[in-house]
């Protein structure tokens, strides 16, 4: 199959066309002195083939670099500027067109940056770049070419095994036959052969692609239609693709299920017998709510909302957002609330379980101080650290923290106390979570005793405490400690 | 007077010339009867890997119940399996890209098992998470595709979605860098081949390669770039791969040592598996003069480096367990160490840390069977590595939530199921392709006649 003519052909009008001479070498050293004398000599179309790369045969041929890896470079550009706008506009962005992103913010973090995106960036443009190495390497060399007439010369199939071959185009303008041949034959070749264009082989017929493109094209389009009816808005039955995630077999809550599954026909099932569900055994509402209990099926807290949303229904009452606030929160200004929701009935007195002493009201202390004291300040005026750092910085958004000495605070019962400190208030978080009943009981304590310490009167202090305190102002400010009611030491009520 | 002179061995051995390294090279994939032992060994890894499929069957109708996966290991043998298998795929790619950036000759026999081996193992290690993600029919959800009505996306901030990421570039690059590499050689292959069909089908394979000085000139451009390319990648991969643990809160997990340690564990496992797929190999196949005692003994140093500073990073988290002051994080280090996984631990420890450092004698560097040996154990103790790191789960901050993990014997199968997965398409690999990169052993054979070792006496 091979052709194995090694002497110039006739000028018959049958011969194919002639597309050059092929000449085989020793060795790769013989290939690069061959290449370098065949180059000049003046012939610029010349190529050189060798079972692995030889560095000097590129100089010998006098080719040009590859511009490759620009190509590679632009690659990894676009890959990581692809990669940047996915990112982007599919987990930061949010719109209204087609194939839009979702933006969702995960642990607070934000939408968008950098520093996260660099393992998803990093690898797409490895990603494109390789591709642009890879197909890059292909399109420059013009692969995949499946068919070359070299490929049918038996000695050209040496070269991928150990062979060194030199071939000299016949487009090249100085090319003559026999000048070739003698100068590759003195450049070392020892073998000269001429390569002709093929004449004969298969082909595909002509009249077979029409009807391929047309079974191609027929053959998309029942993936197409399934793909289409699987997602399109038509009123017909949609088809599904995946059967068992557009119906899944299940009961919701609150349904009838067929009473083959459960005799009682309820698809929600009643707690095992025994059960104690979270916060059940909590049923003790003066202590845990601070509430009365008599009153807390009546008003409690759910209901009130409830009861406000009924209210907001009606148009006599245009009251807008009243009923934001929890029923037993304290308004921010109450003036400007037209319809106040009822207020529980607060426990007024310490719960029975709490025992009022000395030890809690230190305890009290202990998680005020804590809890409280960074916003309230230790002597609960409002003004602590980041009350004072808040308003030196004039936050606009910022809600001063209340001062526990006014009287509307210290009128408030105990209950009421307690409550905003489990629930919170206006941008107070409720403590419930990070703070023990026990404990909150106990910095309420802790509220009365430093209220208290602002409001007594003289008549409060034990004696001895009163006398030591006079003789310790008496050489200083005799005439101040007269005039004033002097602050007594804190003490537990009652 | 004589000066001692450093006398390299030569990288390819015996009378060798262009003809023999293409006959003994191309004689394994155009023997008619490969060896008996190809036909048993073949026999043996495929029925482990249709059980495997079977097993994927049986894990599609049932769910992931059959998996010994609980509440506090959620995630069990497939993230272990994932692991351990990605590791195995890094030796293949340092060796051909890294070790080739370099410019060490030594690689040139070894690369392409090596490459083959990354691309078997990342098929392996693709498999687990594949299988896990709940609908395994769904698997497109993972990537980024413009779904019309559901406008949902991946969460490009989670270390999951980043691991699809650097697991399937990795795939792709290794695969079009195998091949790339595999193209010449093909060519040999389609030149040689005496039946219609070979012919065709390497003809296909080769895409018309000719081996012209422009063709030449821009492959290896072109692999140059790959491989500079590969280099960065493969450190990315495991560093990514440790990130799914190390971005999690947990102790044992939330640590900064995670990637740099994850890489070298990763080298070590796969120069661990190199050893023990080449040194039967290089016997079965006759390729001794091409794959010499020094190409083993080169990759016994490359684990004895890398074995010591998976060691080392051992110590280095007991100690800063100790260091930080964080009692969760001293009870997760003493829980590995002495816990309920101990065992497992100390397999781990004898295997990694102690096997290797026989490699500092040169009997064990130059014996294959002690070296055969002791790449097993860096198998094992790699793959109980990952164990030990997923089972700390078991017991995290609350001890209302331990748990106990037992793998179930599917467990068990599936691990084994993926080895005969892997062996199946190694087989196969041997038998049908080109072994060893024969164009570059070519390379480096002209220089190395070249330029001769000589030994100078001054």
């Amino acid at each position: 199959m091979a052709d194995k003519q090694t002497k110039p052909a006739d000028d018959d009008a049958a011969q194919p066309k002639l597309l050059g001479l092929l000449a085989q070498f020793p060795d790769a050293d013989e290939l690069v002195t061959g290449a370098r004398s065949i180059t000049d000599a003046g012939y610029r179309r010349v190529e050189a083939y060798s079972p692995f790369p030889i560095v000097a045969v590129d100089d010998a041929l006098r080719a040009k670099k590859t511009i490759l890896p620009w190509f590679v470079f632009f690659c990894g550009a676009s890959g990581c500027l692809i990669a940047t706008l996915m990112v982007w506009w599919t987990n930061a962005t949010e719109t209204t067109v087609p194939f839009s992103g979702y933006a969702f913010r995960i642990s607070g973090k934000p939408y968008f940056s950098y520093q996260a995106n660099i393992p998803i960036v990093f690898e797409l443009t490895i990603l494109l770049s390789a591709f642009g190495a890879f197909f890059g390497m292909l399109g420059f060399n013009r692969l995949p070419r499946l068919s070359n007439p070299l490929f049918r010369n038996e000695r050209f199939q040496q070269v991928t095994t150990g062979g060194f071959s030199l071939m000299v185009d016949a487009d090249d303008p100085t090319f003559d036959y026999d000048a070739v041949s003698a100068a590759l034959t003195s450049a070392g070749a020892t073998f000269v052969e001429p390569i002709y264009a093929e004449t004969e082989g298969l082909r595909v017929p002509g009249a077979l692609f029409v009807p391929g493109a047309i079974v191609a094209v027929l053959a998309l389009i029942p993936p197409l239609w399934i793909a289409a009816s699987a997602s399109g808005r038509s009123e017909l039955p949609r088809r599904t693709i995946w059967y068992d995630m557009d119906f899944q077999p299940k009961f919701k809550t609150q349904t009838v299920a067929p009473s083959s599954l459960f005799a009682d026909t309820r698809a929600m099932r009643v707690a095992v017998p025994g059960t104690v569900s979270r916060g059940s055994l909590r049923e003790d509402s003066e202590y845990y709510q601070g509430i009365n209990p008599d009153t807390v099926a009546g008003v409690p807290r759910r209901g009130a909302q409830f009861a406000s949303y009924l209210a907001e229904d009606e148009p006599a009452s245009d009251d807008g957002n009243a009923d934001e606030e929890n029923a037993e929160g304290e308004r921010a200004d109450p003036a400007a609330q037209p319809a106040p929701e009822p207020e529980p009935n607060w426990v007024t007195e310490f719960p029975k379980e709490f025992k009022v002493s000395q030890q809690a009201a230190e305890r009290g202390r202990e998680r005020f101080n804590i809890h409280c004291a960074a916003c309230h300040g230790k002597g609960g005026f409002g003004d602590g650290l980041i009350a004072l750092r808040a308003r030196e910085l004039q936050q606009s958004t910022w809600v001063p923290p209340s001062n526990i000495h006014t009287d509307e605070v210290i009128q408030q019962p105990v209950g009421k106390l307690f409550a905003t400190i489990s629930n919170g208030i206006r941008k107070m978080p409720g403590y419930k979570e990070h703070i023990s009943v026990e404990d909150r009981w106990a910095i309420v304590l802790y509220v009365r005793c430093l209220q208290r310490s602002q409001n007594a009167a003289k008549s409060d202090v034990p004696e001895e405490t009163l006398k030591e305190i006079q003789q310790k102002n008496q050489p200083a400010v005799a005439a101040e400690a007269a005039a004033d009611e002097s602050p007594a030491k804190k003490e537990p009520p009652k | 007077m004589t000066t001692a002179v450093w006398d390299e061995p030569n990288l390819v051995q015996g009378d060798q010339t262009y003809q023999t390294i293409t006959d003994t090279v191309c004689r394994i994939a155009e023997n008619p009867r490969p060896p008996l032992a190809w036909f048993i060994a073949f026999a043996i890894s495929s029925s482990i890997a249709g059980v495997f499929g079977l097993l994927i069957g049986y894990l599609l109708i049932t769910g992931t119940g059959i998996w010994g996966n609980n509440n506090p290991v959620a995630w069990g043998f497939p993230i272990v399996n994932f692991v351990f298998w990605v590791g195995i795929g890094h030796a293949g790619t340092l060796i051909s890209a890294i070790l080739f950036l370099f410019r060490q000759n030594w690689r040139t026999s070894i690369n392409r098992f090596a490459e083959a081996m990354t691309i078997f193992a990342v098929v392996c290690a693709g498999t687990f998470p594949g299988i896990h993600i709940g609908r395994m029919w769904m698997p497109y959800y993972l990537a980024p595709y413009p779904s019309s009505g559901l406008y949902m996306w991946p969460q490009f901030r989670s270390p999951l979605a980043w691991d699809v990421f650097a697991v399937g570039t990795y795939a792709t690059v290794s695969v079009l860098f195998w091949f790339m590499g595999m193209i010449p050689d093909l060519a040999t292959l389609r030149d040689r081949a005496k039946h219609p069909i070979r012919r065709v089908a390497y003809g296909v394979l080769s895409l018309g390669w000719t081996g012209s000085a422009t063709q030449w000139r821009v492959y290896e451009k072109a692999y140059m770039l790959l491989a500079a390319l590969a280099t960065p990648l493969v450190l990315s991969v495991h560093t990514i791969v440790s990130y799914d643990f190390a971005t999690a809160q947990l102790p044992g997990w939330h640590t900064t040592i995670f990637p740099p340690y994850f890489v070298a564990g990763a080298v070590f496992s796969g120069f661990g598996m190199v050893l023990t797929l080449i040194i039967p190999a290089r016997e079965w196949f006759g390729l001794k003069d091409l794959v010499t005692m020094r190409h083993l003994e080169n990759i016994c140093k490359v684990l004895l480096a890398t074995g010591s500073i998976v060691g080392f990073a051992y110590i280095t988290e007991f100690f800063i367990a100790w260091y930080s002051g964080n009692q969760y994080e001293q009870f997760a280090f003493m829980n590995r160490a002495f816990g309920p996984y101990s065992a497992a631990y100390f397999t781990m420890f004898l295997c990694n840390v102690i096997s290797p450092q026989l490699f500092w004698f040169k009997w064990f560097r130059q014996n294959p069977w002690a070296m055969f040996v002791v790449s097993i154990f860096v198998n094992i103790g790699m793959w109980c590595e990952r164990y030990v790191i997923v089972v700390t789960l078991s017991r995290d901050f609350l001890p209302s939530s331990w748990g106990v993990f037992t793998p179930t014997p599917i467990d068990i199968a599936m691990l084994i199921g993926s080895f005969g997965l892997f062996f199946t398409l190694f087989l196969l690999f041997c038998r049908f392709l080109p072994i060893v990169a024969m164009s570059e052993v070519k390379h480096v054979l002209n220089h190395e006649k070249n330029h001769p070792h000589e030994i100078i006496e001054a």
